[in-house]
């Protein structure tokens, strides 16, 4: 039993392992900048000058520890320099991929990107001076962002128009706009798109993005969220409060309607009783929960049809002043409909599977025996039947485990309720890859932590059940 | 889903226990589910919305099935195909006037004369279906109400139908292959019978790094910015060019000393990780999470994560029922005649062993179909103009009054998950073994 428990507690590492890295993999694709946007929201980064603004940057990014490369190593071809994550600014970054990746040359690209930045800072000096100033300075920005042939030697060309045109500016930026042409025809003319086709592995040792959340991870550091710097932990933990309180309610209610339901239709088999719950039972299973929480919004949240018997979404708005009593009844009465709701699916499944279960045991030899010697009807049905019919049970433990956990995704969006599921939601929304990160990995811990105890609780609950020796 | 879970394992389970083949194995099955009243029941009403998705533009159309114009004929759904494969292209008139307007001299309409997409300016901002309505006369009755832009409803619902089935079905195809073909390894082969050469299985290896390199990595520019078809395409020639370079090279190299030593491959015990580690995964937050960071939306992304995630249950079917078939006499016979080991996979073990999938892919049709009408009902994953049952049943939520918005795309959601769950139902019932008596 111990070797079997360390067995499985060994697969739970690569399962964590693929997990992590498809989040975090997944974070890696996902379009936006994280330091932008953060910066943005922080309400700076509107005017800021060239130099100030990077500094921002910089900051900002060794702050979320995105200056350090992404992973351990890296495949790419030999064209590729092994410094490139010290580009910070992502666009940035990623338009010199897309030139390497045109021309496999990275000492020309690099010599052309340092003439943009000094061409930048050269009219940054300038700027607001004159009109031929603010017309040179976006079409060198915008050199940052071009990798197409034409739109480069376009903008390049605008620019030296524009600069011999004025004298102020062929007088000090002038040489830099002409090395700029220099640099990116030097690039052209040196492409060596064959470096492509060398495949080269980078090493980038361990302080790398994906080690230093991994391990943070690992010691129960869950990190910081990206949009209001709340620490993940304090997040989650609010969150979780009304999660557990609207899951346990429902599942409470759930299985103090669906076992007598289950055992009494699994006992009188094919009785009105039984054809009645059975159907019914299987219409509940099939309802989808969105849309019955969305008839129950609809119909019963507002006056439009004379049912307006339920406050409407949220939690209502009381202070957290008010008195206790006050506040249990608030959030009470915004509960029903979402419990009611997680309730109804899990109360569908739950007996479907009580009956399920009684029915193989009822019709087993022992409990004939046990009618036949003439026992009354409830030590039969709880003590020889019922405790035999618990394996169903104590499965779906597996099943409700990481279900209170993520929350209702579903009841909590649509009701509005500040739980697990939504903070899920809103944080995928707002690409908030703590968050996301911490929640995706929790719930896969605990899928397989709920799988494990029902596996446990199967053996100790059916003595024939013996995971020792290998089983097909 | 989770009953759907469950007795897959159920029967996954009794299935790797059984030992005799039972006899006439197909009539029995079908004998079975006859007797299911309401599985048949579903069947016939599965035909029906197969039939309503196939011809969708035939029912709910603004554009009339034929028409007589000037003395001329013309069949402009038909011609709508045409012109979507670049084939044909509309004359000016039809642009300058939509459908409605033209004086006809004949014409049929389809039954619903508005296509999904089609706003009818005159009902807009939620006409009920009792309400009076600014229609021609009741052929053009809205008779399930509109929207706010004054899309028809019941356009919206015939075009939705389309949707769900499609993914339902595309989403079940990739999960089958993927099931199936894994499933198959895990149970022919088990723990033991697959080996392969030393030289083959480092070659090989190389293959799939030099594969990656060359076909994406060093070709990420031309995929990025060329049509991506055509450059996939380019990329798979070069992928499948490699792999086998490197195949025929192992055979040449074959028989060469230490290199050419067997090694035995645990393929049972990989599967079995695989799908372990797959289950564990939270799928609708995956799913949520990748729809979230992709930038065009488009429903088959959510057919391919779907199909990606759900194809445990099958592989764990066929992996169950070729380990009782691999040990059959007509699979010993047929190594005997010294078939090649894939060849009898594919030939002789699997169309053995496919009608309990049926069961799973009845039960992931239904939860496909529940997750596309859940994402697009948070407004994710499909493309914003797309009419879905899920998108009109979001639509009630900021009109309250609409309760058709509200009722009917969920009864059409409720009546096709609660068909595919019967079928489930029906299927697990008639090859349950325990009742065929």
């Amino acid at each position: 039993m111990l070797q079997y428990l360390l067995k499985r507690l060994l697969i739970f590492l690569p399962t964590l392992l693929v997990i992590s890295l498809l989040a975090f993999g997944l974070s890696k694709m996902a379009p936006g900048d994280p330091v932008e946007q953060r910066n943005r929201d922080m309400g700076g980064g509107l005017q800021r000058e060239l130099r100030d603004a990077d500094r921002v940057y910089r900051e900002t990014s060794e702050y979320l520890g995105l200056d350090k490369p992404v992973f351990y190593l890296s495949l790419s071809s030999a064209a590729y320099p092994d410094t490139l994550y010290r580009i910070f600014k992502r666009d940035e970054r990623e338009n010199l991929v897309k030139l390497i990746q045109q021309y496999g040359n990275w000492e020309a690209i690099s010599n052309y990107y340092h003439a943009i930045r000094k061409a930048d800072q050269g009219t940054e000096q300038l700027l607001g001076k004159t009109e031929a100033v603010r017309a040179v300075r976006p079409l060198i920005k915008q050199l940052y962002l071009a990798y197409k042939d034409e739109r480069i030697s376009s903008l390049l060309d605008k620019a030296a128009s524009q600069t011999a045109g004025d004298s102020t500016l062929q007088a000090t930026i002038g040489t830099s706009v002409a090395q700029l042409q220099e640099t990116y025809s030097q690039l052209k003319a040196q492409a060596s798109p064959g470096r492509l086709y060398i495949p080269d592995i980078k090493w980038y040792g361990f302080d790398n993005q994906y080690h230093n959340w991994i391990t943070d991870f690992l010691t129960l550091d869950f990190g910081e969220s990206f949009i209001d710097s709340r620490p993940v932990a304090d997040k989650m933990g609010d969150a979780l409060r009304w999660t557990l309180t609207m899951n346990l309610l429902a599942i409470f209610i759930a299985y103090l309607l669906s076992v007598p339901i289950g055992v009494f239709s699994a006992v009188w088999k094919d009785s009105t009783f039984d054809r009645v719950t059975t159907l019914l039972l299987f219409v509940l299973y099939s309802l989808p929960n969105f849309w019955i929480a969305t008839m129950l919004v609809v119909f019963f949240t507002t006056p439009e049809y004379g049912m307006d018997w339920f406050p409407s979404l949220g939690l209502g708005d009381l202070p957290p002043e008010a008195p206790f009593w006050q506040r249990f009844v608030e959030a009470g009465t915004h509960l029903v409909l979402p419990v009611f709701c997680l309730a109804y699916g899990a109360l569908a499944f739950i007996s479907r599977q009580v009956r399920g279960g009684m029915l193989n045991v009822i019709r087993q030899d022992y409990i004939r025996t046990a009618w036949a010697k003439g026992l009354n009807a409830q030590p039969v049905i709880w003590k020889h039947a019922f405790s035999n019919a618990l394996f169903p049970i104590i499965t779906m433990f597996a099943s409700i485990f990481p279900a209170v956990f993520a929350g209702s995704v579903v009841i909590e969006v649509i009701f509005n309720i500040p739980g697990m599921g939504k903070l899920t939601v809103d944080a995928i929304f707002q690409r908030d890859w703590p968050v996301v990160y911490t929640v995706l990995m929790l719930a896969a811990i605990l899928t397989m932590t709920g799988i494990l105890v029902a596996d446990i609780l199967y053996a100790m609950a059916d003595p024939r059940v013996s995971y020792g020796k290998d089983k097909n | 889903m989770l009953i759907g879970v469950r007795k897959e394992q159920e029967l996954a389970d009794h299935l790797s226990q059984q030992q005799a083949p039972p006899q006439s194995y197909w009539s029995i099955v079908r004998q079975q589910f006859r007797k299911n009243r309401m599985a048949v029941w579903s069947l016939r009403v599965l035909y029906v919305l197969g039939f309503i998705a196939l011809f969708a533009d035939f029912i709910a159309n603004e554009k009339p099935i034929y028409a007589k114009l000037d003395e001329e004929s013309h069949f402009p759904v038909l011609r709508s195909y045409a012109v979507g494969l670049g084939l044909d292209s509309w004359e000016a008139r039809f642009f300058q006037n939509s459908w409605h307007e033209h004086e006809y001299d004949y014409v049929i309409w389809a039954p619903i004369p508005y296509s999904a997409q089609t706003m009818d300016r005159n009902n807009r901002n939620y006409v009920a279906p009792g309400d009076e309505q600014d229609v021609p006369s009741t052929r053009f009755r809205h008779w399930l109400g509109t929207d706010q832009l004054g899309r028809d409803v019941a356009a919206g619902m015939i075009a939705g139908t389309r949707t769900a089935m499609l993914v339902g079905i595309v989403a079940m195809s990739i999960a089958a292959l993927i099931g199936i073909f894994l499933g198959a390894l895990a149970g022919y082969f088990g723990d033991e019978r697959f080996s392969i050469s030393r030289i083959r299985l480092v070659l090989n290896g190389l293959g799939v790094f030099l594969a990656y390199f060359y076909g994406f990595q060093a070709r990420s520019f031309a995929l990025s910015e060329g049509t991506f078809g055509w450059e996939i395409f380019k990329s798979l020639v070069l992928i499948i060019a490699i792999m086998s370079l490197v195949n025929l090279l192992a055979v040449w190299l074959k028989g060469k000393g230490v290199w050419s030593q067997p090694i035995t491959i645990p393929l049972d015990l990989g599967v079995m990780r695989l799908i372990e580690v797959v289950n564990s995964i939270p799928g609708l937050l995956l799913i949520l999470s990748i729809v979230a960071i992709i930038e065009e939306q488009s429903v088959f992304y959510i057919m391919a994560i779907i199909g990606l995630i759900g194809w445990t249950g099958i592989a764990r079917f066929i992996r169950a029922e070729l380990l009782r078939v691999r040990n059959l006499e007509y699979i010993e016979a047929a190594q005997a005649l010294g078939y090649s080991e894939w060849r009898i996979i594919a030939r002789h073990a699997i169309p053995n062993a496919l009608t309990p999938v049926l069961i799973t892919i009845a039960f992931g049709v239904a939860s496909a179909i529940l997750m596309e009408a859940f994402l697009s009902f948070l407004g994710i994953g499909v493309a914003a103009e797309e009419v879905t049952w899920g998108s009109l049943l979001n639509l009630a939520r900021s009109k309250f009054s609409a309760w058709w918005l509200a009722i009917f795309p969920g009864l059409a959601i409720f009546a096709t998950v609660t068909v595919f769950n019967l079928l489930g139902e029906g299927l697990t019932d008639a090859l349950d073994p325990r009742r065929k008596q």
